[in-house]
């Protein structure tokens, strides 16, 4: 889960690492009191998506005045697809040098790594954005995850930085505190881009981006942010919330639905096999209208809203009910889900299903009676038909069935109706 | 021959007495499984189905030193410590069949076992079978299903996804051809064994004639096989599917973040990793389903 810059600030500040003066604001407000103590501010929209500043979400500010007008020009905007619903006004720091630094996981050394860099800021932003900027040849220190940070780690650090005696006395202690933060709040990431020299010589930091691991319910049960979506940086839709607040109700087996822009709707089994199928459905030009995966023996109750709730999305042009040869899901219990939610919304679009696993064939037949009371254009298929061969199946009907009326198609039309006259 | 485990493997299982560990109990012993014992904290003194259960894996390996492996079905809270107590042990080659582990957990133990030697598979691991010999974790399901779909042969399977392990051994079949060993190594950014620690052992071994790899977005793990195959240390046929190459394409996308971007740079990207793996000479499919007819081809 991605943290709004300033849940990462609570964090660093929880940790001890100094971040400047800032106000959250949420409403436009109609007056702001610069603190007397600032001098400036700086006005950031809080947005999961990065690159803000390009995006002109950041503005300098020199008053209150100029602080309540750049909260009026971001508020309720949108940035890069997301709605801005809350900025961060923040004292205005002047500043030496600007850092890059940042603990992550290395698939390479299968540990966590330290990355530091003297040229913090929005151009390393860029450069690793491209993945071909000077950042991606910093060396990047890894760390014995049992050990933990580790001073030499620092001194390594410290060397290819060419930092004074005096400034490596005032960053020691904020890689310690920055790693504390990352292990004991199980971050996948956490990195502080800048951290910056003050004129003082003192080190803070000016922005912070932290990832945390998904998988850390166990150890943070006290944890409260608000709802997102996992991988996509945005807040939940209606029909996310709906499939959401329907997997919590009952633990058994998971459902999840992520709404995307396209009009096929996705109905897949297994969170590979999902994968694997939304590729196939791209590969032959299908543009799906969500990711979704269900597994672990969801019951019939849960299937069935779950479908009802893909089916809802209006602008569908076909149906793709699909999964790998399961090993445990009985295919009958899914399907009669998702067969109940047929009868009830009848799609006129082509539905194509392959499904495979216990109890196959029962599954199969609830779907093809289905479609035969309700005249549902539907073809099922077992695990004799490739998983990944039915998307062109699908495509094929769905495409047939877009096709515009052509002219040959009229005069064949016109004729029928003609002798039907006579 | 095949990899890992074959008919000489005994089993305890850590978490029997749970959910997960029951179900996998009769898949394994019906599958002719020696599963000598269980370790439950708290549960000692127990069976399960016949299997005695222990509060400790040493009191278990005490009762039965001929165990060889161990098979983890605990919850994720309990999981590092039920890992580095088999490796405590003296146990050389663990299965984690536990999701959810937190990546610093996972770090630790997957260090702990490298420092000792030990071969951990997984965490997030469905599980092993070597076809006709032996059978780990719940992967392939019903015994009365799994003839179908795992028949002794001479392809090596690895998978990232243990959902897809199934489809990917049954695309094999429809080739005509059986497996060796087939692998879900589990698709978490850190894990035990990876695609190139697993060739190492399927290089070796005679039964294996092929490979067939299901990899997925994110990480380096296969651009490490590009490297291994490219330097020569892997020489038998490889044919593998990169799933993901939709979250390139999606408006919202999936989204590296900047530490993430910084480490691999363009790595982590379905369409990097076919391409590396493409110019060493792994046959990439550009569907799942063409890959028991590619790996077939290059026999």
């Amino acid at each position: 889960m991605r943290l709004y810059e300033f849940e990462g600030m609570e964090l660093l500040r929880k940790y001890n690492i100094p971040t400047p003066a800032s106000f959250l604001i949420t409403d436009i407000p109609s007056t702001f009191q610069l603190p007397s103590s600032w001098n400036g501010a700086v006005v950031k929209a809080q947005l999961l998506s990065g690159k803000r500043g390009k995006a002109g979400a950041i503005k300098l500010c020199e008053t209150g005045e100029d602080v309540c007008q750049a909260a009026r020009l971001l508020l309720h905007t949108r940035v890069n697809h997301e709605e801005v619903k809350s900025v961060l006004a923040a004292e205005k720091i002047d500043l030496n040098q600007q850092y890059y630094v940042s603990f992550t996981f290395d698939t390479a050394t299968r540990s966590p790594v330290l990355a530091i860099s003297a040229q913090g800021g929005i151009a390393i932003e860029d450069d690793v954005l491209s993945g071909t900027g000077a950042l991606v040849r910093i060396p990047l220190i890894p760390i014995d995850p049992l050990l933990g940070l580790q001073e030499w780690n620092i001194r390594e650090a410290a060397a290819v930085l060419h930092l004074s005696k005096e400034q490596a006395a005032k960053i020691v202690p904020i890689l310690f505190s920055l790693y504390h933060c990352f292990e004991k709040e199980d971050a996948v990431q956490v990195e502080i881009n800048p951290l910056v020299e003050n004129k003082a010589g003192d080190f803070i930091a000016l922005d912070a981006k932290i990832e945390l691991c998904d998988d850390g319910g166990y150890n943070h049960k006290d944890r409260a942010y608000t709802p997102r979506v996992a991988g996509f940086a945005r807040p939940p839709t209606e029909r996310e919330q709906l499939v959401k607040e329907v997997n919590a109700k009952d633990y058994r087996g998971t459902v999840k639905y992520v709404e995307l822009d396209g009009d096929i709707g996705f109905l897949a089994a297994g969170g590979g096999g999902s994968i694997t199928c939304m590729d196939a459905l791209m590969n032959c030009g299908g543009r799906p209208s969500n990711y979704t995966d269900f597994s672990g023996s969801p019951p019939t109750e849960k299937v069935y809203h779950l479908t009802k709730a893909l089916l809802s999305k209006p602008g569908l042009r076909g149906l793709w009910i699909v999964g790998v040869i399961a090993s445990f899901t009985r295919v009958d219990e899914t399907l009669q889900g998702v067969a109940q939610a047929l009868e009830e919304v009848r799609p006129a679009y082509p539905i194509v299903v392959r499904r495979s696993g216990p109890n196959e064939e029962e599954g199969l037949q609830i779907l093809r009676r289905s479609a035969a009371k309700c005249g549902l254009d539907l073809v099922a298929y077992g695990a004799e038909m490739p998983m990944t061969k039915t998307a062109k199946i699908l495509m094929d009907k769905v495409n047939l069935f877009r096709a515009p009326i052509t002219e040959d198609h009229m005069d064949h039309i016109n004729e029928q109706e003609q002798r039907s006259v006579c | 021959m095949a990899i890992l485990i074959d008919e000489s493997t005994v089993v305890v299982m850590q978490g029997i007495t749970g959910k997960e560990g029951q179900r996998a109990v009769p898949l394994m012993k019906g599958y002719g499984v020696r599963i000598a014992a269980g370790v439950t904290p708290g549960k000692g003194g127990q069976d399960v189905d016949g299997i005695p259960v222990y509060d400790t894996v040493k009191e278990a390996m005490q009762h039965h030193p001929e165990i060889n492996t161990s098979s983890i079905y605990v919850p994720p809270f309990a999981a590092k410590d039920a890992v580095m107590e088999a490796v405590a042990n003296g146990i050389k080659l663990i299965h984690c069949l536990t999701e959810g582990i937190t990546v610093h957990e996972t770090a630790k133990m997957v260090r702990y076992a490298q420092l000792h030697g030990v071969r951990l598979i997984g965490p997030s691991s469905i599980g092993v079978i070597s076809p006709g010999k032996s059978r780990l974790g719940v992967l392939g399901g019903f015994n009365e299903a799994i003839e179908k779909i795992y028949q002794a042969g001479s392809i090596g399977i690895i998978s990232k996804s243990g959902g897809m392990t199934n489809e990917t051994a049954w695309i094999v079949r429809q080739a005509g051809l059986g497996q060796s060993t087939v692998v879900g190594i589990g698709g978490d950014r850190i894990i035990g064994s990876t695609f190139t620690d697993l060739l190492e052992l399927f290089e070796k071994d005679s039964q294996t004639k092929g490979m067939v790899l299901f990899g997925e977005l994110g990480g380096t793990y296969e651009d490490q096989v590009a490297d291994m195959v490219k330097e020569g240390r892997f020489t038998k046929p490889i044919a593998a599917f990169i799933a993901g190459r939709f979250a390139e394409q999606m408006p919202q996308g999936i989204q590296f973040g900047h530490a993430g971007a910084l480490i691999e740079g363009t790595r982590g990207l379905p369409s990097h990793k076919i391409q590396i793996l493409k110019k060493a000479g792994v046959l990439v499919a550009e569907r799942h389903d063409q890959l028991g007819e590619l790996i077939k081809g290059a026999l």
